[in-house]
């Protein structure tokens, strides 16, 4: 086992009589990028407080390199963290902030700005050391609150939604570089966010958090291509949303009826239970979905186009069918995008073999 | 934008009060200037050169700074605690600032006789420290200037308690929790975080309770000894019993200058003390 798992059995929370968690089991892999994602009140945050030691949990057990954290103050976990708010302390310039930790420690002297300098350095802040807080923009204060919490190398770096306030810009920036850092010192990363697209880029698993309850855990690629409930679906890039039917099952194969369609589709393909006349979602993402003509295995059926949006280097097009609104993207560059014009009326191809069915329960 | 922040009209009447006070106060201060210098022998600096002279008058004043000083210290000290648990117990602070506060309900000089009760020579304290066998006659703990720090610290206290607890409900949770995850236990997190944090607030009380002690004529009058005046109390009686403008103004002007050297001399060892904190 790599330093730095956490592993998370069972764990519960309640405040009051409101359980905010349950039956959250998980293990974070020493060294890995992992981001907890979902829509405000999901339990990511709660989680995270848990693992860091400031909540304590009503049911369940964390364990860190096999260590269970119970009863375990923070300041005794192997765990430094990054707050929402950063939480610089506002008196002490950037020096005594990143060395906090440090002089608590008892570090010697020299040894403490060694360690400084090479935080900042890591992070691109040096030179900086006798800046006052107050005189550091928004990134800059990212910076440091990162230096800060590094310069104890902790195993595991917890990240409270950090960069929720930072412009785009700065943003991206600021991902690309903290998966730099966590790429070199191998410390483990988990970082809550609600930004889908943040947790797609930056982590190596996505742990999917909705109602207090994990609802998918795998990699950026897996948690797109095969979602493992609508949820997720939806919570994680675009995704059209048609209501459908089982027709009939067997071993090898299930047939599906979407209106006036029925096709066949294999039982890797069904989440859930199917039975004959179940109720179902199809979901289908809109990349799949191509308007350059009929082609094998593929619904085929007449669109309309009620708006389109050209995105640069993507053309998005709604479009209105006999089986509600569907969204198809294509690059700019295809062949078909340029001919594509408002009000303009096109044959839609969904190919069977990129949906996904959701049996209703 | 046009009237956004223009005065609506018709409106401007409501700023008469703070005009009328702020011409009393100036006026005030005029008329105080005036009786100092304007004496009934024409202008004159006796008074002042009395002041200068007289050694006892020195002591009046001295025991004036050194009171206000010790009841600004004492206050601030026995205040910082209170505010503390103030702050740490949400729950019960409401509760709590109540209890701090309510001595404020009593009338000044209704407190201040209260003090009697408790340590007069024939007072609780006295009696009990002597049935206990502790003590064979009463402590002098009245009509000296113990007595006057006592009764002071006792009804200054609240605006320390105040004055620090505003500060420390600014300090954000976080820093706290920032700096227990970086290894700190809570006193030292209390030294190197919340203390730094909070010393503007303790500073702000002592301000407070400094100037009001540097004035102050009740307490002193009842808890005091009869020839250990502060300058308040030879204002007043220079004022009420000998008529005497001219001298009570002078006495005034001096107080206000040492009260304001005292404030700058405070400024000062703020500066020093507490580093600049950003918000």
């Amino acid at each position: 086992m790599r330093r730095g798992t956490i592993t998370v059995a069972g764990v519960g929370k309640d405040f009051g009589a409101t359980t905010v968690l349950s039956d959250v089991d998980l293990v974070i892999e020493g060294g890995s990028f992992v981001t907890l994602l979902g829509p405000s009140g999901c339990g990511k945050t709660t989680l995270l407080r848990l693992i860091a030691g400031f909540l304590e949990a009503s049911r369940g057990t964390i364990a860190i390199d096999g260590v269970p954290m119970q009863g375990v103050t923070p300041r005794r976990r192997p765990i430094g963290m990054v707050f929402q708010n950063l939480a610089l302390f506002p008196h002490l310039d950037v020096f005594e902030n990143v060395a906090y930790g440090l002089k608590i420690r008892g570090t010697p002297a020299a040894e403490i700005t060694a360690k400084v300098a090479r935080f900042l350095g890591l992070v691109g802040l040096a030179g900086f050391e006798r800046r006052r807080i107050g005189q550091l923009s928004g990134g800059q204060k990212q910076r440091v609150a990162l230096a800060r919490s590094l310069a104890l190398e902790p195993a595991i770096l917890l990240l409270d939604e950090p960069l929720s306030a930072l412009d785009l810009q700065l943003r991206r920036q600021l991902q690309v570089e903290l998966k730099a850092i966590q790429r070199q010192l191998a410390t483990t990363f988990v970082f809550v966010t609600h930004d889908q697209e943040e947790a797609t880029l930056l982590s190596d698993t996505i742990v999917v958090m909705e109602g207090g309850r994990v609802r998918q855990v795998g990699s950026p690629g897996e948690i797109y291509r095969r979602p493992a409930s609508p949820f997720v679906a939806r919570f994680v890039g675009d995704i059209n949303m048609l209501e459908g039917r089982i027709a009939t099952v067997n071993g090898t194969s299930i047939s599906v009826d979407l209106g006036q369609h029925r096709f066949d589709l294999p039982p890797s393909a069904i989440v859930g239970r199917p039975a004959a006349g179940a109720a179902c979602q199809i979901a289908c993402r809109p990349e799949a979905v191509t308007l350059a003509g009929d082609s094998a295995n593929a619904l085929a059926l007449d669109g309309r186009i009620d708006a389109l949006h050209r995105l640069g280097p993507t053309v998005k097009a709604m479009l209105d069918t006999p089986l509600g609104p569907l969204t198809a993207l294509m690059m700019a560059g295809a062949p078909q995008a340029a001919e594509l014009a408002e009000g303009k009326t096109v044959r839609v191809a969904v190919p069977s073999d990129t949906l996904t069915v959701f049996v209703s329960t | 934008m046009r009237g956004a922040t223009a005065t609506p009209r018709g409106l401007g009447w409501l700023l008469l009060p703070a005009v009328l006070v702020l011409a009393l106060f100036l006026g005030a201060v005029a008329l105080l200037f005036l009786h100092a210098f304007w004496t009934k022998d024409g202008f004159s600096l006796a008074y002042f050169k009395q002041i200068l002279d007289r050694a006892d008058y020195h002591e009046v004043f001295l025991r004036t700074v050194s009171i206000a000083a010790i009841v600004s210290i004492a206050s601030a000290l026995l205040a910082y605690p209170i505010a503390w648990l103030l702050w740490r117990l949400p729950k019960w602070r409401n509760l709590l600032l109540v209890v701090v506060l309510v001595p404020w309900l009593v009338s000044l000089v209704v407190r201040t006789y209260g003090w009697l009760v408790i340590l007069g020579p024939k007072g609780f304290l006295n009696e009990t420290l002597r049935w206990a066998g502790v003590i064979e006659s009463p402590l002098p703990l009245i009509f000296n200037d113990l007595g006057v720090v006592i009764g002071l610290t006792h009804v200054l206290m609240p605006f320390s308690v105040i004055a620090t607890l505003s500060v420390l409900l600014q300090i954000d949770n976080r820093l706290e929790e920032a700096s227990e995850s970086l290894g700190a236990g809570a006193l030292e997190t209390w030294r190197r975080v919340v203390l730094p944090l909070s010393l503007p607030g303790v500073f702000t009380g002592i301000s407070i309770t400094f100037l009001t002690s540097m004035g102050a004529i009740v307490t002193p009058i009842l808890l005091g000894g009869i020839r250990q005046k502060m300058a308040g109390t030879q204002i007043y009686q220079e004022v009420v019993y000998n008529f005497n403008m001219s001298k009570a103004s002078a006495w005034a002007l001096c107080l206000l200058i040492l009260s304001a050297l005292g404030l700058v001399l405070l400024r000062t060892v703020e500066a020093a003390l507490v580093p600049k904190a950003d918000k």
